[in-house]
């Protein structure tokens, strides 16, 4: 059954997925060896490495018998283009802001 | 880049810029149309242009979580594609410092990453994700 498409931000929102993720940051790592550190059932840990892989946050390779999971970069893109956008908005917003103080103070200077 | 850090100097006192910050009126003048107001626990809305590609419908939902006057304000700053999701989950924090000859205003937008330790990801995302690449590699001509 295919997973519903979750974004970037539902993706990471939920705890079990962002602790793989740290998990993955050390070393690429076994979906064996990575359920090895959760409570939940196998199944469980897959579903969320389905999602994670989906999203384009970690990628699988089967070496051998084992199937490895690694981080990969285009599920953080994602987030990153919204940090990107609003840094530009800000400061654009910021520079709007000193014009529009500049011009009331030269006004109210004036009609004094 | 992780969170958003902006600080500015203006060279007016912050009661004037925190007129701009709190004012509805005088806010969409730089910032957005909006419904304001300053008390805390308040909702209110930005209304900006709908952007499809970023999955957001053009509504900023937000609150109003700390108010100091003249010294500082924060609010959540939230959006989604329309259906209800907030797809994006942040927060904005002002803060006036007052000086000699003005006022630093800093701007705080954080929160995109839910928590400190998706912070951390990022940032071995940034400098590791080639090294990771390369472990797989290892792997695979070991295996």
């Amino acid at each position: 059954m295919p997973q519903a498409r979750l974004d970037a931000f539902q993706v990471i929102a939920d705890p079990s997925r962002r602790q793989i993720l740290n998990l993955l940051t050390k070393n690429s790592l076994s979906i064996n060896h990575l359920a090895e550190n959760f409570d939940m059932s196998r199944p469980a840990v897959s579903k969320h490495i389905k999602i994670l892989y989906g999203a384009g946050f970690i990628t699988i390779e089967d070496i051998g018998r084992e199937r490895y999971c690694a981080l990969k970069q285009d599920g953080f893109k994602e987030l990153q283009k919204w940090i990107d956008y609003y840094n530009d908005f800000w400061k654009s917003k910021l520079q709007k802001l000193e014009s529009l103080l500049d011009e009331k103070a030269k006004r109210s200077k004036q009609s004094k | 880049m992780k969170t958003i850090k902006h600080t500015f100097f203006y060279s007016h006192k912050p009661e004037a810029v925190w007129q701009y910050l709190t004012n509805a009126e005088l806010m969409s003048q730089w910032l957005m149309p909006n419904d304001f107001k300053p008390v805390v626990g308040h909702n209110f809305q930005f209304k900006a242009r709908p952007m499809p590609n970023f999955n957001f419908d053009g509504i900023i939902y937000c609150k109003v979580l700390e108010i100091v006057p003249n010294k500082k304000l924060v609010y959540t700053w939230r959006g989604g594609p329309g259906d209800g999701t907030m797809t994006l989950d942040s927060k904005v924090e002002w803060t006036l410092n007052a000086k000699d000859n003005g006022t630093e205003l800093i701007i705080e937008h954080n929160g995109f990453a839910s928590d400190e330790s998706m912070l951390q990801i990022f940032s071995v995302m940034d400098a590791g994700w080639l090294q990771n690449i390369k472990k797989i590699a290892e792997l695979i001509k070991t295996a």
